[in-house]
């Protein structure tokens, strides 16, 4: 890309930052709070797409992460009396830390079996997260001290969307993103050139695990209460995955395209066809993988709509 | 492989031929760290690199294509290329020899298309484009030759010859046997994973362990239809 292709990238960023820093203030509390859902899932979406779009690893258990985030912050809050915000840096470190001690083990692990280790991990971090009453409160769930935090989450989740973009776009269009897509295509011949597949993967996974830890402490502190089911819910890594890959698994714009069709969609069904809006979703989601398999950004490559290939 | 015991001659192209299933490739593979040996050793400028992870292998300066390509097919040309070199060299260095690899095999107007959508001809140009990015000391091609048309097999010959010029040591394994007799200084002749005969090329041809792993073969199986 070029200077000025970038230079634009960025242009459009900050014209949708500025609308969306300035547009809740007018809008009643649903549509602010669509508007944070739908910021979260792009989070989501393009974090999930580092790992498994990028590097080819299908992960199943990223809900995990955004789980432990969830929890760092309800606990650092309501039995240590931090302030919410720093807690966001404790939990994605903490999730960081577990990525890599989880990472290195099941990493060796191709296709199928990564995926299935991760729902495994997952369900892991649930159970612990419930047995350990004495740290989590069990299956109690922690209460968060009352607050108005609805414009406070608004615009933390905003920033967190940005960072995310910005890594996401950075990685993407670098020669580390590259490199992750070596190991996708083939990581024998990868590692044939000089590639160290596991250091690569290790990195892209913790990078990966960050931003959904964040995503999860800011929820909980909207939410002002968690317990493990809400928290390491299986439909979070499902949605993290369709939206990625509806939008164009391995592209950086794929995911949030992909993230604010895909949960806009949810939301317009819900509302028009609240008896069959599952149905009705379901329908969307076949459609679209039976006549874009690549995704939206896939489909708008085959026609020329988009260039090939993330670095030219 | 089998008690396999050679040297290749540094500054010299050399071949390895024998029929399918000698061993050929998977002598690459244990060069390349690809496969574990059981048992021995594999010495590159004194040092044993038995055992070694492949990228380790590769930083000190070997490379290789494979016998069935493996580009990245959901990648671009440029991409392919970019992949190779490490994070550390700078951007624009980087892109000037992959333009410059490009245009050596000719792929300059591909330079934007996904590899699996290349000729197969043009997907073994880019695999050999893109081991050289580093430039390496020690360069193992499987069947470069294979559906490469003869035009672009002779400028495939010419950069080869260029590279040992250069001080490059290369290893060819090869069914064309114009491209091993005609280009190889050094031949090692492999059958059932075992080296049967090693010398020049007027040598190899009048091997009677050769004709016979080649050619006896061919008898039998006539005689048996």
């Amino acid at each position: 890309m070029t200077r000025y292709q970038h230079l634009r990238n960025l242009i459009v960023l900050g014209v949708a930052v500025l609308v969306l820093a300035f547009v809740p203030h007018p809008l009643s509390v649903y549509l602010r709070s669509f508007l944070l859902f739908t910021m979260m899932y792009v989070v989501l979406a393009l974090s999930w797409n580092i790992i498994s779009g990028f590097t080819g690893y299908t992960s199943f258990g990223h809900v995990a992460f955004y789980g432990i985030g969830a929890y760092a912050c309800a606990i650092l809050v309501a039995d240590y009396g931090w302030h919410w915000l720093p807690t966001l840096g404790v939990g994605a470190v903490l999730a960081a830390a577990v990525a890599v001690v989880i990472g290195y083990p099941v990493l060796r692990l191709k296709g199928p079996y990564f995926a299935i280790a991760m729902l495994g991990a997952a369900e892991g971090t649930r159970v612990v997260a419930t047995v350990w009453d004495s740290l989590t409160h069990g299956g109690l769930g922690i209460s968060l001290p009352s607050a108005e935090t609805s414009m406070e989450t608004y615009y933390a989740m905003l920033v967190l969307m940005v960072v995310t973009i910005v890594v996401a776009y950075a990685v993407g269009h670098s020669r580390l993103g590259i490199r992750l897509n070596a190991i996708r295509e083939d990581e024998v011949a990868a590692e044939a050139l000089g590639i160290n597949a596991t250091l690569y993967k290790l990195t892209a996974f913790t990078l990966s695990a960050m931003f959904p830890a964040v995503a999860g402490g800011i929820q909980a502190y909207k939410v002002l209460y968690i317990d493990p089911p809400a928290v390491f819910f299986v439909q979070i890594t499902i949605a993290m995955a369709l939206m990625s890959m509806l939008g164009g698994k391995g592209t950086v714009i794929g995911p949030i395209v992909g993230a604010v069709v895909l949960y806009s969609a949810q939301e317009l069904t819900w509302v028009n066809f609240p008896t069959a809006h599952l149905i009705a979703y379901g329908l969307f989601i076949v459609l679209v993988a039976r006549f874009m398999p690549r995704g939206l950004m896939g489909f708008a490559i085959d026609r020329g709509w988009a260039r090939k290939g993330m670095v030219h | 492989m089998d008690g396999c015991t050679f040297a290749v001659p540094h500054g010299r192209i050399s071949g390895f031929i024998g029929p399918n299933g000698s061993g050929k490739t998977t002598t690459f593979n244990l060069l390349t760290g690809i496969a574990l040996p059981d048992a021995g050793e594999v010495l590159y400028r004194g040092e044993n690199i038995a055992g070694l992870r492949p990228y380790q292998i590769f930083r000190k300066g070997i490379t290789r294509t494979f016998q069935i390509t493996r580009i990245f097919r959901e990648m671009t040309v440029l991409e392919n290329m970019l992949s190779v070199t490490g994070l550390g060299v700078p951007d624009r260095v980087a892109r000037e020899r992959a333009d410059e690899l490009i245009a050596f095999v000719n792929l300059t107007h591909l330079r934007a298309e996904y590899g699996g959508r290349l000729s197969f001809g043009q997907q073994k140009l880019l695999e050999f484009a893109r081991a050289l990015m580093t430039d390496p000391d020690l360069i193992l091609l499987d069947e470069p030759a294979a559906g490469v048309n003869r035009t672009l097999l002779q400028h495939l010959l010419d950069h080869i010859h260029r590279l040992q010029e250069q001080g490059k040591t290369i290893v060819i394994v090869e069914h064309d046997m114009n491209v091993i007799m005609n280009h190889c200084e050094r031949i090692f002749v492999m059958d059932y994973g075992v080296k049967i005969a090693e010398g020049p090329p007027a040598e190899i041809q009048r091997d009677e362990r050769v004709i016979e792993a080649y050619f006896g073969r061919r008898r039998a199986a006539s005689a048996r239809t």
